[in-house]
C-alpha cells in the first residue's frame, strides 16, 4: 500500500507544485516508487515543472471517467527511475473529479506505488478538497507572511475534519509545514515571520524550510526540479526535507543570516 | 450552530439531499402581549447581545397570553418580528392553533412535552426550555459539562459551548471563534474571537494563557483588537465585566 500525501498550503503561488515536484523527484532518488498527481484540473502545471508536458497524452480526468487506463496516463520521468507523473486536465473543470472516481484511481495506484504525492490546488474549493480527502499525510506549504501563515490555518483546520480518515473516525491526518521563499536577511529587518513566529502561530511540525533562491525560479522554467540541481542551497534544503519525510533526523539549515567574514568577502564565495 | 462546509458534500448526481438533524432551539415565552411592555423588554434584551439575539433562531410561545383575538396575536408576533428577533417557528399549543400559524407563516412545531401538556403547563410556572427573558424562575440546577477542546481552534472554525463552561487547551487562531455561556478557558495564545456569557451571564470570565485577541466580549459587553492596549496584552490575563467595561487584568 502506497503512503498517499497531500501538498497543500490555501493560498495561491507559495511553492505547491514545486514542492510536490521536489517531494517526488526527492522520493523517487531514494529508489521509492512514486507518483505525482496533479489535482489542479483546468489550470495544469505539475507537467511544465517536470519538464513533461510535451508527452501528455491522457490525463487524470480521463482515468476517472474510462477513457484511458492508468498505464495509458501515467509519464514516465525520462530523467529519474521510478518517478511517474499524472498530469491533469487542461479542458476540464474541477467538477469532474468525484469522491468515487478519485477513490478508485488512487486505489489502483496504491497497489503499484510506495508513495502517491498529491498536488492540491491553491483555496478550499472542491479541487483542494479532492486532492486531501484521501491523503495519509499533508505537507502544507506557507511562506512568511502573515496572510499565507492565515490561510495555512484554516486549512490545517479543514484537513483536521474533511478527509476520509477523519471522517471515519480515526482523527485528524497527520500534517507537517514546509516553509518556502524563507529569507534571514529579511527577517532581520523585520519584512518577513521569522520561523518562530510562524510555528507559534501554527504550533505544528516543521519538515523543511526552503530559502528564498533564483534556483527555483531557474528550476520551473526550465522544467527540472529545483531537488535536482544539488549544488544550489534550495535543491539541498529539499534534498533535507525528504529525508526528513522519510524519518530521518536532520538540522535545519540555510535559517540563520550568513554573516560574510574577511575571508568570504575577499574570495567572494 | 453553522460550521464551514465548502461544498463538502457535492456530488454531481444529487441535488439536495434531506437529513434529520437535532438542533438545540430557543424558545421565547411571551406573558403579556401589551405593546409598550413587550417593547420595552424585547428592546433591552436586544441591546445586551445584539450580535447573538439577532443571529439566534427562536420558537415562539404563544401560551401564556391566554385566549386573544387572531389579529392581536398577529400583530403581536409582528412586533417580536419588528425588533429584529428571527422566529423560525411557533410551539403548538391550545392559543397557537393551525390558523394562527398559517396567518403569521410560521411552521407549528411540537417541542419537548407533548402537545397535549401544553394546557397543564399553561398556568404553572414552566420548568423548562432556556428562557431569553428575564424571568424570575430558578435556574436548573443541572450541571452542564464543561466543553474541553484538546486540538487547537483553527482560522474559520467556530465552537460553542451551549450551556456551559469552554477549556480550550491549545491556541485560538486569528480568524477562529470560541463562545460559551459561561467561562472560557484558553491555555494556548488566544488571538481569535472570544465570547463568554452570550446569552447574557455578566458574571462570566475569560482566563487565557497569552492575550493577543481579535475580540474579546462577555455578556454582550465587547473590545476590539483597537481598543485592546498593548499594556493589556500579555501573559497571564483575566477578562471580566465591571458594570459596563470590560477590564483586563494580570491574573
Amino acid at each position: 500500500m502506497a503512503r498517499i500525501v497531500v501538498i497543500t498550503s490555501g493560498k495561491g503561488g507559495v511553492g505547491k507544485t514545486t514542492t510536490a515536484a521536489a517531494l517526488a523527484t526527492g522520493l523517487a532518488m531514494q529508489g521509492r516508487k512514486t507518483a505525482v498527481v496533479d489535482f489542479d484540473v483546468g489550470l495544469r502545471n505539475l507537467d511544465l515543472i517536470m519538464g513533461c508536458e510535451r508527452r501528455v497524452v491522457y490525463d487524470f480526468v480521463n482515468v476517472i471517467n474510462g477513457d484511458a487506463n492508468l498505464r495509458q496516463a501515467l509519464i514516465k520521468d525520462k530523467r529519474t527511475e521510478n518517478l511517474f507523473i499524472l498530469p491533469a486536465s487542461q479542458t476540464r473543470d474541477k467538477d469532474a473529479l468525484t469522491t468515487e472516481g478519485v477513490g478508485r484511481v488512487l486505489d489502483e495506484m496504491s497497489r503499484e506505488f510506495d508513495f502517491i504525492v498529491c498536488d492540491s490546488p491553491a483555496g478550499i474549493e472542491w479541487g483542494a478538497l479532492m486532492a486531501s480527502y484521501y491523503a495519509d499525510e499533508a505537507i502544507v506549504v506557507t511562506n512568511p507572511e502573515v496572510s499565507s501563515v492565515r490561510d495555512s490555518d484554516r486549512m490545517l483546520g479543514i484537513l483536521a475534519s474533511k478527509t476520509k480518515r477523519a471522517e471515519q473516525g480515526e482523527g485528524a491526518i497527520e500534517a507537517r509545514l514546509l516553509l518556502t521563499r524563507y529569507s534571514p536577511a529579511r527577517v532581520e529587518k523585520g519584512e518577513m515571520l521569522s520561523i518562530e513566529d510562524v510555528q507559534d502561530i501554527l504550533s505544528i511540525d516543521m519538515i523543511g524550510v526552503i530559502p528564498e533562491s533564483q534556483a527555483v525560479l531557474n528550476a520551473s522554467n526550465s522544467g527540472v526540479p529545483v531537488v535536482l540541481d544539488e549544488e544550489s542551497d534550495a535543491g539541498q534544503a529539499y534534498i533535507d526535507a525528504v529525508a526528513r519525510f522519510l524519518g530521518e533526523d536532520r538540522p535545519h539549515r540555510f535559517t540563520t543570516l550568513q554573516k560574510r567574514g574577511f575571508f568570504g568577502r575577499l574570495f567572494g564565495s | 450552530m453553522p460550521s464551514e462546509a465548502p461544498g463538502a458534500s457535492r456530488e454531481s448526481v444529487r441535488a439536495i439531499e434531506l437529513k434529520g438533524r437535532m438542533m438545540l432551539v430557543s424558545v421565547l415565552r411571551l406573558n403579556t402581549a401589551d405593546a409598550a411592555e413587550l417593547d420595552a423588554v424585547l428592546d433591552a434584551r436586544m441591546a445586551e447581545a445584539p450580535d447573538l439575539m439577532r443571529d439566534m433562531p427562536l420558537v415562539m410561545d404563544l401560551e401564556g397570553l391566554g385566549p386573544l383575538p387572531m389579529a392581536e396575536l398577529l400583530v403581536t408576533v409582528e412586533r417580536v418580528r419588528r425588533h429584529g428577533f428571527k422566529l423560525i417557528g411557533i410551539q403548538q399549543g391550545e392559543v397557537a392553533t393551525a390558523p394562527v400559524g398559517e396567518a403569521c407563516g410560521l411552521p407549528l412545531l411540537v417541542l419537548g412535552a407533548k402537545s397535549g401538556e401544553a394546557a397543564a403547563r399553561k398556568s404553572a410556572p414552566e420548568p423548562a426550555a432556556p428562557e431569553p427573558r428575564a424571568a424570575p424562575a430558578p435556574a436548573p440546577a443541572v450541571h452542564t459539562p464543561t466543553r474541553v477542546v484538546t486540538q487547537p481552534v483553527r482560522s474559520g472554525q467556530q465552537i460553542y459551548a451551549r450551556g456551559g463552561d469552554l477549556i480550550v487547551m491549545g491556541a485560538v487562531s486569528a480568524g477562529a471563534e470560541v463562545l460559551a455561556d459561561g467561562h472560557i478557558h484558553v491555555y494556548g495564545t488566544m488571538r481569535g474571537r472570544v465570547l463568554a456569557g452570550v446569552r447574557g451571564l455578566a458574571t462570566a470570565h475569560i482566563y487565557c494563557r497569552r492575550l493577543d485577541a481579535e475580540l474579546i466580549s462577555i455578556g454582550g459587553h465587547y473590545r476590539i483588537a483597537e481598543d485592546i492596549l498593548d499594556s493589556e496584552r500579555g501573559e497571564n490575563r483575566l477578562i471580566t465585566l465591571v458594570g459596563e467595561t470590560i477590564r483586563i487584568t494580570e491574573i
